[in-house]
């Protein structure tokens, strides 16, 4: 059974007020603990150079290296918030990853933080300027970043949304000597971009001089290629069977 | 002889070993896993070797310090009841009172691995568990020479403790030391002054064991040649053991006890 309720217009007066200021006293303290909480944000701070860091991790530079990296990765993580990424200084951070990278050149922590973490920003100059460390710390070690170039590759074109950057990192991956081992699909994505760009020439000869090469020994890798190339094929028919049309 | 002095270290070591001190090195073995499991929830990536390295670390310095204290705590007390005075009334010379401190540091550092080496084992292969053991043991028993040298010295367990870790720290930051005097060579303006305090540094930097002299933390991320790091350190620690000791011994040659 409900029990009935007095009008709101029924109790004291005093009550009512009382209740109004102790709401707008929660409010006002609210506010201003969230103001306080924003403005108490640390920015990131200068690293130091490498060798300094070197000589301070007293012969353990590549744990230093590593706790580094995740003290990097919990600075948006500040007095029990989250901090949003757009409050972080992305030139110091990218200078953060290039430091660490030196301490520990054969970890792929700083650059898994740029690729799948810091990448996540929707601030398209700052997604260059992690595009741009990857491309830079790609060329110290091609065999150790080739995951993180292809993943750079495929953020330029899907969240930046510029091909010719992303055409530019895919060509440098599939331009890697056979040396650096990786698998076909990463080598792949140049002729892919190539055809999103209606380069379908230039993708055609690209994957006719794999075919010829005879270094494609994978059956189902041969398959994928000879189905681009006709489908590379087919498109460029029509597109040329179009622009006479037009004609 | 050697009879003697195996029993002076039997005795020593009765005086150190104690449940406190095994309590002591499992709450410090069980402490280090804490602190290793709460960094492995952190890393995204090489979260094992990250671990491994950190708790073989924590217990490096640990267990370091906690060597350190031990001996020094055994050997003031060897001042503080006057134990040097009843010992030199019997048939015994000095160096068999240092040989004997020798053999005690050797055993309790050996005390102090055991768990190291069962904890490194179980983040890790036991090979590596075995070598950051031995390079630990070596590196403890280095720092323990110091305390004993420092402490019969000094004779104040503080004033031992705080040189002997300086000393430990300085060696350990020498690659820093040695960059930052390259850096003011650079800057300085040649002055005599200036090349003076380089030269001093530079003469403290020759004394003390450079970083090959300690265990080497980077195994655990792969790419060392286990055996030639640890015989590198073996031979440095060898070379830096016997300066301590013989430093040791001329200064406790030296020393005067009046009954």
């Amino acid at each position: 059974m409900r029990r009935a309720a007095r009008s709101i217009t029924q109790l004291p007066w005093p009550l009512l007020w009382g209740f109004a200021l102790m709401l707008f006293c929660q409010l006002l303290f609210h506010y201003s603990s969230q103001a306080q909480l924003e403005a108490s944000y640390q920015p990131l701070t200068n690293p130091l150079q490498a060798s300094t860091y070197r000589g301070i991790s007293m012969g353990s530079d590549q744990l230093l290296g590593y706790l580094l990296a995740i003290r990097l990765q919990l600075h948006d993580n500040q007095m029990g918030r989250h901090f949003s990424y757009s409050r972080i200084d992305y030139d110091r951070l990218v200078d953060w990853l290039e430091q660490i990278s030196e301490i520990n050149p054969r970890s792929e922590y700083p650059m898994l933080l740029a690729s799948r973490v810091y990448s996540q920003t929707h601030d398209k100059a700052r997604l260059r300027l992690i595009l741009s460390f990857i491309e830079r710390t790609f060329d110290h070690n091609p065999q150790l970043h080739w995951r993180r170039l292809a993943e750079a590759s495929v953020l330029a074109k899907h969240r930046l949304g510029d091909l010719k950057l992303a055409l530019r990192i895919a060509e440098k991956l599939a331009l890697q000597p056979a040396s650096v081992v990786m698998p076909n699909w990463a080598r792949d994505i140049h002729f892919l971009l190539l055809a999103d760009m209606n380069e379908f020439e230039s993708a055609i000869a690209i994957i006719q001089a794999l075919i010829q090469s005879g270094s494609i020994s994978d059956p189902d890798e041969k398959r994928f290629l000879e189905s681009k190339l006709l489908d590379f094929q087919q498109k460029l028919f029509e597109s040329q069977q179009s622009g006479k049309n037009q004609l | 002889m050697f009879a003697q002095t195996i029993a002076l270290f039997k005795y020593l070591m009765l005086g150190i070993l104690s449940r406190r001190l095994l309590l002591l090195t499992l709450v410090l073995a069980v402490l280090a896993m804490l602190v290793g499991g709460f960094f492995s929830e952190l890393a995204i990536i090489d979260s094992n070797q990250i671990v491994v390295a950190l708790v073989a670390d924590f217990l490096r310095y640990a267990l370091g310090l906690f060597a350190l204290l031990v001996i020094t705590t055994s050997v003031s007390q060897d001042y503080e009841f006057r134990q040097f005075e009843r010992l030199l009334t019997m048939p015994l010379a000095r160096w068999q009172y240092v040989a004997a401190q020798v053999l005690v540091i050797a055993s309790l550092c050996l005390w102090l691995v055991l768990p190291v080496l069962l904890v490194i084992s179980l983040y890790s292969d036991w090979l590596v568990g075995l070598y950051w053991a031995s390079a630990l043991w070596l590196e403890i028993f280095l720092l323990g020479l110091l305390g004993m040298l420092t402490i019969i010295s000094l004779e104040k367990i503080p004033l031992a403790v705080c040189f002997s870790m300086a000393t430990y720290l300085l060696a350990r930051l020498s690659g820093l030391i040695s960059q930052m005097l390259e850096e003011s060579v650079r800057l300085s303006d040649g002055s005599l002054t200036s090349r003076f305090v380089d030269l001093i540094f530079s003469a403290i930097l020759y004394l003390l064991p450079d970083l090959d002299s300690f265990a080497n933390n980077n195994v655990f991320f792969g790419n060392v040649d286990l055996l030639q790091s640890l015989s590198v350190q073996f031979y440095s620690t060898v070379i830096y053991a016997l300066f301590l000791i013989a430093v040791c011994l001329v200064d406790f040659y030296r020393k005067e006890f009046s009954l």
